[in-house]
């Protein structure tokens, strides 16, 4: 009887590490408040990944000409946004659009701001060959870079069990998208109060808030919290209006255009982040669904007081701002999502409502908000 | 001898005090039509509540709501999307009146809140409970 | 604080622009080959202008009229005209009408008026006759016969019963009222029809717009006309006939002998489907595939108008859901009744067609 169990307690020892190691990762994407954290099933979470995936976020080697990264605009330092209105690239090129955080991003089931990525993999090939972001022409560069570094080599082969010369940019982005995985945050104020039981986590005027939230403020449906977690995002596209104006005199000619361009293979990508007319238009420039003009994807709002400024422009300073926004029923167009109108909220109400957004921030953020004053 | 008799006077004593005793349980037909009476009097003040303005612009329920029509009274508790937890429906009563009515919640105890919840549940009398229903 | 900064006015009209101009959206238009007698006209109904104090009207309301007169504007191909559907007031008054008339004003197509009962009972259809049109009259389009109704009157004992026009219109306006009474077409209007109809063929297609549905689905709600069966013995002998109608601010179609009915959309607010009323029997029509439950935080959730296409004497109905897919019925000639496009085989229903 006990011979036969030797080789069992050898297999749990052996095994036991292997477990601790994934469920430290796992536990590292339980945070108090959070649903666990989708990994697909043909990229597992690997610690080897993760750590490579780190690397080649910070790699500054990966843009045309050595001055940007994935962390450039995505700063670890700074909520893993870059704190400007409109991203800028090498040589300092201004895009269209605001960069959004990497914080909890892996929750969203489409990545940008019109969603066209369908996850944080395809995401991470973007910027590596738009023209304002990295610059590069192909990803033969990066490709480069990596097999002729012997450390990038021995990582990869822990990561992937492949050899140097079958490294391809499948491979980059699978250990980026690991390593965004694992920036994910709960355990705020909101979370002690609402999932940890902890009365005394918020403060009355965040209490407040919340409970506006839920009722005259009208954030609950796109910005849902759960009975159990709370991801702050409906993962659908809407219409607050903010920078309508911009394509509203032209915006028959303008559909038109990404008409035609669509049937002659338009590449999206760096169309949306050069062309500010197209841009606008939204998620209609995925879908061609003229119910999705002007429509963005929501936004979590975890640490929403430290990654502003706000909505797919940055035109949107403080989070007063965004509440005045919404209060007066965001900007009037035809296309506005018919869950937005005015709200008449009292001065109190206002400050309640910011209170309780700044309650959202989880603790290793939250150094930056006392920047924030 | 003396004891039968003596049991005896203590059945018939007995059986005595307790036609006189009060029966805590026990209630009458007319106790029923009564106590009706007065939950019935609830629900057409619920009715009546239902059919009026309750906030700041001219809606009120049974636009939307013919005969409470699709508030599903015998799902709740449940999971309430547009609230975001579980609650009861008085919860979602406020909402309504905050939402498409443009109003002020009720206060959970109001009696206007029992009346509406009377005419609500009156309404969809018979349907077996399905707590936590969409 | 930074306030923010109000935009300049949108040009509202080339703002809707592309909102129905271009053709992915819309309804394809599939002409039948040299068949001259193909159009396209569409249908707005039941706003329920509601006015609360001076100039304030319910925004919610408002908000959905003038959405689908801004989309409707820009429909390309043109819509040959817009029929009014009825309902344009909540409780009748001048003001409502008023209102209602200056938002319909920015139509830039021929308008067809259909009276509604909440238009109708605070002065007896005068304002409506004054300055709206006709409530009983036909004309002919590109060899199509339409035929519009006043199809909300009612008994005159209980017309006689209220002391005031308010009382009157009040009693009216509520759905579930059970003082209600229920709608019908009269036997005057019944033997004009039948007069209209004489000069008729019987291969022309026809189409009646009518406020009340011309068939019984639930009488509680009024969703119902009293003397349907004589209107549609006076329809019976004609070979494509379709009824269009409000009222019921929901999708609802049904196909009795040679007739098809079709419910147009409320641009306010939808109605629950009868059967959620379990106290009283109901009658809706097997057919119909049930519109998405609506989630009352969005305003506009189930309400739209329609686009219709008469093809071959048929009309193909392409309802314009907002905040929702929009929904297809195109009469099957095989089967010999409408069907949804996308639903119709029970395989094919969602969760929000059946959570009722």
């Amino acid at each position: 009887m006990r011979n036969r169990l030797i080789p069992v307690v050898i297999l749990v020892l052996v095994l036991m590490p292997l477990w601790l190691s994934t469920s430290v990762l796992a536990g590292k994407t339980r945070a108090l408040g959070l649903p666990p954290v989708p990994i697909p099933s043909d990229n597992p979470q690997n610690a080897a990944k993760i750590a490579l995936g780190m690397k080649l976020f910070m790699d500054k080697r990966f843009s045309a000409d050595s001055t940007v990264s994935c962390a450039t605009c995505h700063d670890p330092k700074r909520a893993f946004t870059d704190g400007l209105p409109i991203a800028e690239g090498i040589k300092k090129k201004k895009g269209t659009r605001n960069s959004p955080t990497v914080i909890n991003a892996a929750y969203y089931t489409s990545q940008f701001w019109d969603g066209r990525a369908p996850s944080l993999e395809e995401q991470a090939k973007g910027p590596f060959v738009n023209p304002v972001e990295h610059g590069l022409k192909d990803f033969s560069p990066i490709l480069q870079v990596i097999k002729r570094d012997p450390k990038y080599s021995s990582l990869f082969k822990k990561a992937f069990g492949i050899d140097a010369d079958r490294i391809g940019i499948e491979h980059v982005v699978k250990a980026i998208a690991s390593f965004e995985r694992t920036i994910v945050s709960g355990d705020s104020p909101f979370d002690r109060y609402m999932y940890g039981g902890e009365k005394g986590a918020m403060s009355e005027a965040a209490i407040r808030g919340l409970k506006l939230y839920r009722t005259k403020a009208r954030c609950q449906d796109c910005h849902p919290i759960g009975q159990t977690s709370a991801i702050f995002t409906d993962n659908k596209f809407h219409n607050l209006g903010v920078g309508f104006s911009v394509i509203e005199p032209r915006l028959m000619e303008i559909v038109a255009k990404v008409k035609k361009a669509k049937e002659k293979g338009l590449k999206l990508d760096e169309t949306i982040l050069q062309k500010q007319d197209i841009s606008e238009l939204g998620r209609f420039v995925v879908t061609l669904n003229i119910e999705d003009i002007g429509r963005f994807k929501t936004p979590t709002l975890r640490n929403v007081a430290v990654t502003g400024p706000y909505m797919h422009d940055g035109s949107v300073e403080t989070l007063e701002d965004v509440i005045e926004l919404y209060n007066q029923g965001g900007e009037d167009n035809p296309m506005l999502d018919s869950g937005i109108r005015p709200l008449e909220l009292t001065e109190q109400e206002k400050a309640d409502l910011v209170e309780f957004l700044k309650a959202l921030t989880s603790p290793e953020y939250a150094g930056l908000l006392k920047d924030k004053k | 001898m003396k004891k039968m008799v003596a049991a005896m006077t203590l059945a018939v004593a007995l059986s005595i005090l307790g036609a006189f005793a009060v029966q805590a349980d026990e209630f009458t037909k007319k106790d029923l039509e009564k106590w009706n009476k007065e939950f019935i009097s609830v629900v057409k003040e619920g009715e009546r509540l239902f059919h009026s303005a309750l906030g700041k612009n001219k809606v009120s329920c049974d636009m939307c709501h013919p005969n409470g029509a699709n508030t599903h009274p015998e799902t709740y508790p449940k999971f309430q999307k547009q609230i975001g937890k579980v609650v009861a429906l008085r919860d979602m009563i406020n909402w309504c009146i905050q939402n498409p009515l443009e109003g002020d919640p009720l206060k959970l105890d109001d009696p206007k809140m029992i009346a509406l919840e009377a005419y609500i549940t009156y309404e969809r009398k018979g349907k077996p409970l399905d707590p936590g229903k969409h | 604080m930074k306030k923010i900064t109000r935009r300049r006015l949108l040009k509202r009209g080339a703002v809707a622009a592309a909102a129905a101009t271009l053709p992915l959206s819309l309804v394809e238009i599939s002409w039948g080959k040299g068949n001259a007698q193909n159009f396209t006209f569409a249908y707005i109904s039941d706003s329920h202008l509601t006015h609360i104090k001076g100039t304030k009207f319910v925004r919610n309301f408002d908000k959905g009229l003038k959405k689908a007169v801004m989309e409707c504007n820009f429909m390309s191909p043109k819509p040959d005209f817009v029929v009014y559907g009825g309902d344009l007031a909540q409780l009748g008054k001048k003001e409502e009408l008023e209102h209602g008339l200056e938002i319909m004003s920015k139509l830039r197509h021929p308008v067809r008026w259909v009276i509604g009962e909440h238009d109708f009972y605070l002065d007896m259809g005068r304002f409506w006759e004054d300055k709206i049109s006709k409530t009983t009259y036909s004309f002919d389009h590109k060899r199509v016969h339409f035929v519009v109704l006043n199809s909300i009157l009612t008994y005159d004992s209980w017309i006689k019963r209220w002391k005031t026009p308010e009382e009157r219109m009040a009693n009216m306006a509520r759905l579930d009222n059970p003082n209600g009474s229920p709608f019908m077409v009269g036997d005057r209007q019944i033997k004009w029809l039948k007069k209209d109809l004489a000069r008729v063929s019987k291969d022309t297609p026809i189409v009646v717009m009518s406020h009340s549905p011309l068939y019984k689905i639930f009488k509680p709600w009024n969703f119902w006309t009293d003397d349907a069966e004589k209107v549609q013995a006076v329809l019976k002998p004609f070979n494509k006939v379709t009824v269009l109608h409000g009222h019921v601010h929901q999708i609802l179609y049904n196909q009795i002998g040679n007739i098809t009915f079709q419910a147009m959309m409320s641009t306010a607010w939808p109605w629950p489907y009868p059967l959620s009323y379990i106290k009283k029997p109901n009658q809706i029509p097997k057919i119909t595939v049930f519109m998405n439950r609506a989630d009352p935080f969005h305003e506009r959730d189930a309400t739209g108008w329609s686009i219709l296409n008469l093809e071959n004497g048929r009309v193909t109905n392409h309802y314009k859901l907002w905040e929702n897919r929009d929904r297809i019925l195109r009469y099957d000639e095989k089967l010999g009744y409408p069907v949804d496009t996308l639903y119709q085989n029970p395989a094919n229903r969602i969760p929000p067609q059946e959570h009722y």
